[in-house]
């Protein structure tokens, strides 16, 4: 079976024929694939970058540079009237996510295929509410929450919470779901009830789970606080709104700045949380 | 009258499926250490674990102390099972809990559910869980957590676990099967022992032969879901056995 011998083999002059054939069609698949994909991000373009924007606004590169510019720099002037804002974005988000954490319970008892009352009904009504949760923003949350109970940091943490269930949930849940049945079978042989079973069978299995995910969330509810203000609900993104609506571009600086530390504090916190507790 | 009457007994585990026990009987005497041997398959875990029902039986009765546990309703099956120590395979223990509070939650078919959820035990049940600790050869383990025990160390808690329970019967589902043959030797001593001292009956899944003969006083053979012998260790003859593990060989 060597290449030689098929020289001058008919059927075999086909198969390269055919071969070629079909490297051909596959270039031009391609081609064609990479000609759509350009012509679509040439629509957006045209669409969104060109008739969208106010180009008669925006003016020479000099003035785009010298906009940003303004924002190059640090009112120093604002720095004490952050401390409070500050603490109050992470009481915030700590109350937003214990709120989270003790809203999930039962959203988990509904949701998690195993220990659910209902598998027909309370199942899907669980996993909706998880969904629900977590398919609306928080500052859509934080908006309906500020129009609810009025502006100021409750409205935030009640959005936080709302924000933070579905994620929770979710995972909690699903850690139940595959919790290890031994246990269970064990504390059901002793003659444990369901309420014992879910105690001794299944807590303990799924705590360290639960006690991670809490502190993640924390960890991203920080984030999330830090811009509720945008929309009255407390924080630094209220003092961050002021300072845009004031045009006062380095105390926007300033605030951006006081976030950042915030965050990298969060980070450090919920690192150190994480390794004590687990 | 024999502590145990198992009578038909019949489990399929879907409603078209196989049937795992096609009519088993059986009985367990006071003092009785009753093994059942018989090749994988044979339908050993299910048969034990039907008697507290861990598993629902499609027919047949189970007269534990001439009550029959197949038509018990909930409530008076928790009742039941407060009083069947069980013994399991791989231990069965919430490995994150700590090795006492694994062996107090053999009360907790008799501590209220409040007080449990709070794993509040009373000083009585932590005394006993101490010397029952001391008696298996716990003494310095008993602040540990359960994972961070040995194979045979955990089979020595869940043995303790069962006992706490002060168990009227003793259900063993393959207590040396995850143990080395030494270890498994001793865990399999210290059963007998204890069943004794407690003086509880015990029904005992094994399916090394060596053990069985040794250690119980009446064997029962099970082979595909049918009982092909049942009597007096001494009678077990090597034919017999051919004939019980015939499954295996094919």
């Amino acid at each position: 079976m060597t290449v030689a011998s098929a020289t001058g083999d008919r059927p075999f002059d086909d198969r390269i024929f055919a071969a070629e054939h079909q490297r051909r069609r596959a270039r031009w698949r391609s081609a064609a694939v990479a000609g759509i994909f350009a012509l679509l991000a040439a629509i957006c373009l045209y669409n969104i970058l060109v008739i969208d924007t106010d180009w008669a606004r925006m003016g020479s590169l000099g003035e785009v540079l010298t906009s940003v510019g303004r924002f190059l720099a640090i009112d120093f002037e604002l720095i004490p009237h952050l401390v409070e804002p500050i603490i109050e974005t992470l009481m915030m988000s700590a109350l937003g996510t214990a709120l989270g954490a003790i809203l999930c319970v039962p959203v988990i008892w509904l949701g998690a295929h195993n220990i659910t009352p209902s598998r027909w009904i309370g199942y899907p009504v669980g996993r909706m509410l998880m969904t629900l949760s977590r398919s609306i923003h928080e500052i859509v949350w934080a908006l309906v929450f500020v129009s609810a109970v009025g502006l100021g940091s409750l409205a935030g943490i009640l959005a936080l919470a709302m924000r933070s269930i579905g994620f929770i949930a979710k995972i909690i849940a699903e850690a139940i779901e595959n919790v290890d049945p031994k246990p269970i079978e064990a504390i059901r042989a002793v003659g444990g009830n369901r309420l014992q079973v879910l105690r001794y069978g299944i807590v303990p299995q799924v705590l360290p789970v639960a006690i991670g995910v809490i502190i993640f969330e924390w960890d991203i509810n920080i984030r999330r606080s830090a811009i509720m203000g945008l929309v009255g609900a407390g924080g630094l993104g209220l003092t961050f709104h002021r300072q845009m609506v004031m045009f006062n571009y380095p105390g926007v600086t300033t605030v951006i700045l006081a976030i950042l530390l915030l965050i990298i504090l969060g980070e450090a916190l919920s690192y150190y949380a994480r390794k004590a507790v687990i | 009258m024999p502590i145990l009457d198992v009578q038909d007994l019949r489990v399929r585990y879907s409603r078209t499926g196989a049937e795992i026990l096609k009519g088993v009987s059986l009985q367990v005497d006071a003092g009785d250490f009753c093994a059942v041997i018989g090749p994988s398959g044979a339908g050993k875990s299910t048969l034990i674990r039907c008697i507290n029902r861990l598993v629902e039986p499609v027919s047949g009765r189970i007269l534990l102390y001439d009550e029959d546990v197949v038509t018990m309703p909930t409530r008076r099956l928790r009742e039941t099972r407060r009083h069947i120590g069980m013994i399991f395979q791989e231990f069965n223990l919430v490995n994150r809990m700590s090795v006492m509070d694994n062996v107090l939650s053999g009360r907790l078919g008799s501590v209220g559910t409040v007080q449990s959820l709070f794993k509040l035990f009373s000083r009585d049940d932590v005394e006993r869980a101490l010397t029952l600790l001391d008696r298996v050869g716990l003494t310095d383990h008993v602040d540990k957590r359960a994972d961070q025990l040995s194979g045979g160390q955990r089979q020595r808690v869940g043995i303790a676990r069962a006992l706490m329970q002060d168990p009227k019967l003793l259900l063993i589902d393959e207590p040396t099967s995850s143990l080395d043959p030494k270890i498994a030797r001793e865990v399999m001593t210290l059963i007998r022992d204890v069943a004794r001292e407690f003086n509880v009956p015990a029904l005992v899944n094994i399916h090394d032969v060596q053990l069985a003969t040794e250690f119980c006083n009446k064997i029962i053979g099970l082979q595909d879901g049918v009982k092909m012998f049942d009597g007096p260790t001494e009678k077990l003859d090597r034919r017999m056995l051919d004939t019980i593990y015939a499954m295996e060989v094919l």
